[in-house]
């Protein structure tokens, strides 16, 4: 497993290169028609990816405006300057640090109960079954997802507080949680839809790497008289860890830059706990004045530099070990 | 370990001989049933709020409001008067198909072409296109380069343009896409092209009739990646897009508020229904080359 992950990084690819001896037109013709191959999946990746970051770092240091005719001016580090001395800009950074921590450890460690369970199932048609339900949420897109939660948590047909207020009877109609909608509780609840959401589609990825442990070595721990406790801490643990390492990088990276999310559930309401960086840089950029895109693309920076940082820590710390 | 298994006797194979309690099956088995027990709770928790929406569809207005679970009546009505009285209704739904399949199919053309060309061509520089596409994926590019995207498509004019977000939605997944074909290509032999070039087949002719067959399960996890990306993308659309008649279903769906009237709350529940359905069962249909794709390609991306 290890080798296999770091090999998808920078190592060589197994695959043999042709050796054959041509002239140097052929090999530049040969290496022509090779990019031809490449050159459908580069034109989108540059015009859409890699052409609009550098765009975006230029435009955010100028004084460029959306619905202005006047022409960009060169401004340096006013943009950053503005944000950064903005209380504005460090409460939604934290807002969005706040929810990815709300976030992470349901993320990580249900899943991997979830798939230490039924890595053990051992009828292989009740097997397959539970692995089909688990990626269900993981084949609802993105939008329906969130709609479906927003009616969950609805105060007037929503099932949750039908349950807490009708069936239970822990609240009534008056004090019945509110769960979004700018509340404190808003980001609680949309944790916990993400971690709905991606409950079966991480258990996937943990039960993919327990098929890659030898299954006589856990065997061989229990006979010795090792709890299952003690089997999971030394010896699918650390098998798992480069798989987890992947699990927190990557959805660290998608918490801090959730945007549809709070489009949905929340607005442009500075006070609200869902007035997140991307939704200042949304609301900058695309809803106040003449769209100040300067300002806007500045936060978009300061935010995407902020997380990459926190990554790169993480990335150095859940390094492999050998 | 043949020493370990001598000299500690199995619990369950006691010493022959020795008088054992009867025990009864539930306790013998009792960390099975927990096992099942804790799982099928999980899957409760994943199913019942797709069983409560699905419920919903079928409910008479009373009852939606009264929030029972399960119907009283069951009123099938809600899923023709969507049809005939949402008037935006059939062409969003026919913007989601069409931008779906447009985004699907062209997503996967080039990741396999760009997959095939990283490995088994590999011309000059195409370590730099690997690292670029591998570092786009920690970095939040969809976020961050909204602004610019927005400028490019209304310098082409495509702002309110449903095909338009095609463009855009491609690149959404393209670099997992990519990396994804990447490594089942590499499961590819070499020889299996080299044999398909000295029986004559040019590069494109051996990566249709060699390549296409052996990437097949990775195909079926692109399909169904790219169709979920497309199916449910909401940013782009939102932005990109001002009429409702432009929109993809879900953004119109999330949009829409619920009460009485067109979006009656059954009404709603139908239309989601509606939407939500088509991924599942393509999904639960392709699953076996889905989970095949899962373990050959995507783990190892």
């Amino acid at each position: 497993m290890d080798q296999s992950i770091a090999s998808t990084g920078f190592g060589a690819p197994p695959a043999r290169r042709p050796k054959h001896r041509t002239g140097r037109v052929d090999r530049l013709r040969e290496n022509a028609g090779s990019w031809l191959f490449l050159f459908p999946a580069v034109l989108f990746f540059f015009g859409y990816q890699v052409y609009p970051i550098f765009r975006v770092i230029w435009i955010s240091f100028t004084d460029y405006q959306f619905l202005s005719d006047k022409p960009a001016k060169w401004i340096w580090f006013d943009n950053y300057i503005d944000a950064l001395s903005d209380p504005l800009m460090w409460s939604s950074l934290w807002r969005a640090m706040y929810f990815t921590i709300l976030f992470l450890p349901g993320c990580i460690i249900l899943p991997l109960m979830l798939a230490v369970l039924v890595d053990r199932v051992k009828t292989p048609r009740l097997a397959a079954f539970y692995r089909v339900i688990l990626l269900i949420p993981a084949v609802i897109p993105s939008t329906l997802v969130f709609v479906l939660w927003k009616w969950m948590y609805n105060y007037q047909v929503g099932p949750i507080n039908h349950l807490l207020v009708d069936t239970l009877g822990i609240f009534d109609l008056q004090t019945a949680p509110q769960w979004l909608g700018g509340t404190p509780l808003t980001l609680p609840s949309i944790a916990i839809m993400e971690v709905w959401w991606g409950l079966g589609y991480h258990a996937i990825f943990f039960l993919a790497g327990l098929a890659a442990i030898p299954k006589d070595l856990p065997e061989a721990a229990r006979i010795d008289g090792a709890s299952e406790w003690q089997v999971f801490w030394h010896i699918t643990r650390p098998r798992l860890a480069p798989i987890m390492m992947i699990l927190v990088v990557l959805r660290f990276g998608s918490a801090m830059a959730v945007i549809d999310e709070y489009l949905i559930f929340g607005g442009f309401n500075r006070a609200t706990p869902t007035y997140t960086w991307t939704i200042y840089m949304y609301d900058e950029a695309f809803k106040t004045g003449l769209w100040r895109q300067g300002l806007g693309a500045a936060i978009g920076m300061i935010g995407a530099v902020a997380m990459m940082i926190v990554v790169l820590v993480l990335l150095r710390v859940f390094r492999p070990k050998d | 370990m043949s020493m370990t298994l001598q000299a500690t006797p199995l619990p369950a194979a006691g010493p022959a001989g020795r008088p054992r309690r009867k025990r009864s099956w539930l306790q013998q088995n009792s960390a099975l049933v927990i096992r099942h027990a804790v799982i099928i709770l999980f899957l409760l928790i994943i199913l019942l709020p797709l069983v409560w929406v699905l419920l919903m569809s079928v409910k008479t207005l009373p009852d939606a409001m009264r929030g029972v679970m399960w119907p009283s009546v069951f009123d099938f009505s809600h899923y023709p008067f969507v049809f005939s009285k949402i008037k935006t209704l059939p062409a969003n739904l026919f913007n989601s198909i069409y931008v779906t399949a447009g985004t699907v199919l062209i997503t996967a053309f080039c990741a396999v072409l760009a997959g095939y060309s990283l490995v088994h061509l590999r011309p000059k520089g195409s370590g730099i296109v690997i690292t670029a596409l591998l570092m786009s994926l920690y970095f939040p590019v969809r976020v961050v380069s909204l602004i610019s995207v927005y400028e490019i498509q209304s310098f082409l004019g495509l702002i309110n343009s449903t095909t338009g977000l095609i463009l855009p939605y491609i690149t959404l997944n393209l670099a997992i896409s990519v990396l994804i074909m990447r490594s089942m290509f590499q499961l590819v032999p070499h020889e299996l092209f080299e044999a398909a070039k000295i029986d004559g087949a040019g590069p494109w002719r051996a990566l249709w009739m060699v390549g296409l067959p052996m990437v097949r399960n990775g195909l079926v996890v692109i399909f169904i990646v790219n169709f979920v990306t497309a199916w449910g993308e909401f940013l782009l659309c939102t932005t990109l897009t001002n009429d409702q008649d432009a929109r993809t279903m879900p953004v119109v769906l999330a949009a829409a508020q619920g009460g009485q009237g067109y979006w009656a709350w059954p009404n709603l529940a139908a239309v989601y229904v509606i939407v939500v359905t088509p991924g599942i069962l393509a999904f639960t249909a392709a699953q076996k080359l889905f989970f095949k794709g899962l373990a050959e390609g995507v783990i190892k991306g």
